[in-house]
């Protein structure tokens, strides 16, 4: 129940509001050992994801995620600032994951696994005891033993999701252009220019808000 | 580059954390309890600070062990994330920061080893590149626009909505006049500010998220 109310952010009297989440973007961390002869198979991966772009087409499609990044830090490669810092040693490199998305922690991660599972996989099974995104409930067992809090979350636009924001801006490209048409032409071909607007625009059009609250 | 993806710039950063054995609070927790009373809504600031889309501050205490037959291993130090996801190049942004909340900054980062202040510009995003840490793939969903425009986009949609609502039926003139008011009144509203709550409508809820 705790671990629920945790996901969730409800606010535990121990730790007070947890910083997960901000409005409708529930921000996750997670990191995973991997031995490091195999991070350069995953940067070769990666590399490929990055050029070829309809290698992209899943992780577009799951249209709730509005950034995320994934970071192979080298056993060596963790910042060392000198003074009275002490240089790690390690005897493997990390694999850091972060994400910023729209839903729930259960809804993203059923979704991820059920849409990008192959994907997940090839990103995934480098790191250590990784058990494979399928099925799901090994998969999340894994995901809440590498995630770690967030303990400051910002966004710039809180009530938004990623639909929202793509939404708004093919909102805001289509009154741009009828705003150039209607100071150019007659009433009549205005109220046509107009209809075309309104049909184009009307599935996107659903306004931003609070979100609805778990618990 | 890795770290770009269009327009937006994904800025990763670790600091290590000071480990004084004679510091109460210890310095992780001292910065912890700083994020927990900042603001997260307009008054944050990544909020007054310019171009910042979402942005994250996460102490991480160590590496997690995945258990046998991994081996298990620790970090020397605590590490303070800077995750953000903002626009232009990095230079341009970290000016902004150190411009616009040199004292949020220094609050937050003197709790960090080799931290200059904000105050030293040129020492300060030295020190910011010293500990950033290169995007490996990033992903964003609308890598075109910035924030501003996207705060715009948003209080576009909200306004035509209503607009549209309000003007079914009108013949053809009026809707033509009506619609250059509306569309010069639009320009000529604030910019909403970022992190604010937007428009508020009432919600109902039912039952668990989860």
């Amino acid at each position: 129940m705790q671990e629920e109310m945790w996901r969730a952010g409800v606010s535990l009297p121990f730790r007070g509001r947890m910083s997960n989440i901000n409005g409708k973007v529930y921000a996750m961390n997670a990191i995973t050992p991997m031995k490091p002869w195999k991070t350069w198979i995953l940067r070769c991966i990666f590399f490929l994801l990055g050029h070829i772009k309809p290698l992209q087409k899943d992780l577009i499609d799951l249209s709730f995620i509005e950034f995320a990044r994934w970071v192979i830090v080298p056993r060596k490669g963790f910042p060392f600032l000198g003074n009275s810092q002490v240089r790690e040693d390690l005897k493997y490199d990390y694999l850091l994951f972060f994400s910023n998305f729209n839903g729930t922690w259960n809804q993203y991660i059923d979704a991820f696994s059920a849409v990008l599972s192959k994907g997940l996989n090839l990103v995934w099974r480098w790191s250590e005891k990784f058990p494979g995104s399928v099925p799901v409930t090994l998969f999340k067992e894994y995901i809440a033993r590498v995630q770690f809090d967030t303990d400051y979350y910002f966004t710039a636009y809180p009530h938004a999701t990623a639909n929202d924001i793509k939404s708004a801006h093919i909102v805001q490209s289509s009154l741009d252009h009828l705003e150039l048409v209607a100071e150019q032409c007659g009433p009549q071909q205005f109220a046509d220019a107009y209809l075309g607007f309104v049909l184009e625009v009307q599935s996107h059009l659903g306004e931003a808000g609070e979100a609805p609250v778990a618990g | 580059m890795p770290n770009q993806n269009g327009s937006v710039y994904g800025l990763t950063i670790l600091s290590p954390i000071i480990d004084d054995e004679k510091a109460t609070p210890s310095h992780d927790l001292q910065i912890r309890n700083y994020l927990a009373k900042l603001s997260t809504r307009e008054e944050s600031p990544f909020a007054l600070a310019p171009g910042t889309h979402l942005a994250r501050l996460v102490v991480m205490d160590d590496v997690i062990y995945v258990g046998m037959p991994a081996c298990e291993e620790h970090l020397k130090s605590k590490y303070l994330i800077f995750e953000s996801n903002c626009d232009g190049d990095l230079d341009a942004y970290l000016h902004g920061l150190a411009d616009s909340i040199p004292d949020h900054l220094d609050a937050i980062w003197k709790h960090c080893v080799g931290y200059p202040g904000a105050a030293n510009r040129l020492a300060f995003i030295g020190y910011m590149k010293a500990c950033q840490l290169d995007t490996t793939f990033y992903f964003a969903a609308v890598n075109d626009k910035s924030v501003p425009e996207t705060l715009r986009a948003l209080q576009t949609q909200s306004a035509v909505a209503e607009f549209i609502a309000s003007h079914q039926g009108a013949d053809a003139a009026t809707l033509q006049r009506e619609f250059i008011r509306f569309a010069a009144h639009l320009k000529a509203q604030p910019l909403p500010k970022a992190g604010s709550m937007g428009p508020h409508r009432d919600i109902k809820t039912g039952g668990r998220n989860e």
